[in-house]
């Protein structure tokens, strides 16, 4: 078979080319360890969400303080209690901190008022970590208000949610093994075609009985065959070493893992039929990572974006793999459960499967 | 089939620029046809829409009665071809860049490895055979090449500069390994700018800003610029010109140590020498030699493509 033939080539060349090598095995352990090193054992900040029904001023001098508090990080915006509360049970942020309607008007009318944190109590370091420093806000707070008006004050009132006991480093693991599978593969695969052609070993390819599936789907499988490497040393070096826990099926996490590779794969042949050089198709490849990271709704919920930043969200690949693995790690889904998000990675991947042959043209000119 | 190639009206335009100008050309099955030119008249141009990797502006092609582009698929089939640059896999061995295009190419098996056995012994390559193609000298690298070439024992062989920046020497052997092949029946199109070369084989076309200056052997071409073979014949004595004159075609006559050198045009030497040396032998003049002028394709290629030059 001709598709072997091309495959086996692919191999043996992998096998010869140090960079290759040392971009599949040590990139992925760099990038987990790194951060495994960064996130793991209780360091970094606690991330919260603020929701504010205050038309005033004051509350914006409370979430200010609240930014300035080293332990925590305000990480997303919510427009309602219930929105919240939410994001506190699904395990995104560890508390809410919810400023009322007219909290600037009763202070300055010298009455009290409340402000409510949802809490995450499932573990209590955060919990506490969380406690401390609202009052550390309140009280500062509270001092330079008094100043100004008299009599009025703010009360803290807590209330309790049952988070799926998220730690920061699970927090951001599937992150980060979306970080590895879109920007390995991708760009690894994307000097594929155009370096053939650079060399011009590309004009005597074709004047072989070779088809253009042929090339294309012999080059992605032997990549494929060397990224999976990627995507079982991530995930072993986040169960075993960083104790992460899938409380999903593993089987699932692997299936979603590798619709998304495949997807990175067909993008990065994709860059390698349009690209002229290789110089070109690296270069793509990194620019097309950086929206991927923005859009992914890891590092702020797709629902608290713009609705024009929702849109481009919505098209991001990594987006639905980030919220797909994540579904499967943190809350224990099966795919079943997250049907929408595999359906939108298997369309992904067909697209770049079925567009970089389409677009390959057997000549020279 | 008695032609190879057939091309008519082949024309190449990038932009403005026309690469390849209405070019005809026909190459017979079994004949060695040498394509002649300076850089940039073209030859590569024709050579890659002949193959298909191109496609042409105008013009027909039909390789073994396949047209091209449109059955370029069975064009792949029966031709072998060498690019003007390397281009196999350096970080390939040679045996396994021979393995992989044999593989293209259906080969499996049995069949596969003892057809490469044959060309690593037919091209003296079996002692590298392990070796990077990337770590050969380039003598090796062009063997190699034309190894590839020929892995499905093509019908017809298209070589594309195959002797660029090779050593005499290296060249010489090259050509051997052609006119072999050339004798088990393989039709072969060489391009070329070493006109030394040329010489082997049958006939040549020269190409000149993407036009066909001239087509034929050596020999005619040769002709063609002089009106006939160049034949140089030494008298006893000093003879005037006028006498031969008349009957001869002399191009120059000269004295050299009591002796008179003529150069002459005959038609066609081989059937025309002696009835000439007879007439000469009648007239009572005494001839020490005669024999036909070497002339270079170098020469009849500066000639015409000065007349080219000067017709445009």
């Amino acid at each position: 078979m001709r598709i072997t033939a091309v495959v086996v080539k692919e191999l043996i060349q992998l096998k010869r080319d140090p960079r290759s090598l040392v971009m599949i095995a040590m990139i992925p352990l760099i990038v987990m360890l790194l951060f495994g090193v960064g996130y793991g054992g209780g360091m970094g900040k606690i991330s919260i969400a603020v929701v504010n029904l205050d038309k005033g001023s004051l509350s914006w001098t409370v979430i200010d303080s609240i930014m300035k508090t080293p332990s925590v990080y305000v990480k997303a915006y919510a427009n309602s209690i219930e929105e919240g509360r939410e994001l506190v049970k699904d395990g995104t942020v560890s508390a809410t901190v919810v400023i009322p309607e007219g909290f600037t008007q009763e202070l300055m009318r010298g009455t009290s008022t409340q402000v409510l944190v949802i809490v995450d109590e499932s573990i209590t370091t955060i919990s506490s970590t969380i406690r401390n420093a609202m009052l550390a806000v309140t009280y500062k707070f509270q001092q330079e208000l008094v100043r100004s008006v008299q009599g009025s004050s703010v009360e803290l009132i807590y209330s309790s949610v049952y988070g799926p006991k998220v730690t920061n480093l699970e927090a951001f693991t599937p992150l980060v093994i979306g970080i590895v599978l879109q920007l390995v593969p991708t760009s690894l695969i994307s000097i594929a075609i155009c370096k053939e052609k650079e060399r011009g070993t590309f004009e005597q390819l074709i004047m072989s009985p070779i088809s253009r599936y042929d090339i294309i789907f012999g080059k992605l499988l032997a990549f494929f065959i060397a990224t999976i490497a990627d995507m079982l040393i991530t995930l072993m070096v986040a169960v075993w070493i960083f104790d992460v826990s899938v409380r999903g099926p593993l089987i699932d996490a692997m299936v979603v893992s590798t619709l998304f590779l495949l997807g990175s794969l067909g993008l990065g042949m994709l860059i390698s039929v349009l690209s002229k050089n290789q110089l070109q198709a690296n270069q793509a490849a990194i620019f097309i990572f950086i929206p991927a990271l923005l859009f992914s709704g890891a590092f702020m919920p797709i629902d608290m974006l713009s609705p024009s930043a929702r849109i481009l969200a919505n098209l991001t690949p990594m987006y639905y793999f980030v919220s797909a693995f994540r579904e499967i790690m943190i809350k224990g889904f099966g795919l079943w459960q997250i049907t929408w998000q595999v359906f939108a990675l298997s369309v992904y991947m067909a697209l770049m499967m079925v567009t970089a042959p389409l677009v390959l043209r057997l000549r020279v000119d | 089939m008695e032609y190879a190639i057939e091309i008519s009206g082949l024309t190449k335009k990038f932009g403005d620029f026309v690469a390849v100008d209405n070019l005809d050309l026909r190459v017979r099955v079994g004949e060695i046809f040498g394509f002649l030119g300076p850089n940039g008249a073209g030859k590569t141009t024709t050579i890659r829409m002949m193959c298909g990797l191109m496609r042409q502006s105008k013009g027909t092609i039909r390789i073994y009665g396949y047209s091209i582009p449109e059955e370029r698929s069975e064009l792949i089939k029966i031709t072998g071809y060498m690019a003007q640059r390397f281009s196999l896999y350096e970080d390939l061995s040679v045996y396994e860049n021979m393995e992989f295009f044999g593989k293209l190419y259906g080969l499996n098996g049995e069949n596969l490895h003892s057809r490469i056995r044959e060309l690593l012994e037919f091209l003296d390559l079996k002692d590298v055979k392990d070796r990077l193609a990337g770590r050969l000298s380039g003598g090796m690298k062009q063997r190699l090449a034309l190894g590839v070439a020929l892995i499905h024992r093509p019908k017809l062989l298209v070589l594309d500069e195959p002797t660029a920046g090779v050593d005499p020497p290296i060249r010489r052997a090259f050509w051997e390994y052609l006119r072999g092949l050339n004798k088990e029946g393989t039709t072969i199109l060489v391009t070329t700018h070493y006109m030394d070369e040329a010489e082997n084989c049958d006939r040549i076309g020269l190409m000149n800003r993407g036009r066909l200056v001239a087509e034929g052997t050596p020999k005619e071409l040769k002709r063609r610029v002089f009106g006939g073979d160049l034949v140089q014949v030494v008298l006893e004595g000093h003879i005037q010109g006028g006498v031969i004159k008349d009957f001869l075609n002399v191009k120059d006559l000269k004295y050299v140590d009591g002796e008179t050198v003529l150069r002459i045009i005959l038609k066609d030497a081989s059937k025309e020498l002696p009835s000439m040396l007879r007439r000469l032998d009648s007239m009572g003049l005494k001839v020490q030699s005669a024999e036909p002028i070497n002339v270079t394709l170098e020469e009849v290629f500066i000639e015409l493509v000065t007349k080219f030059e000067a017709a445009v």
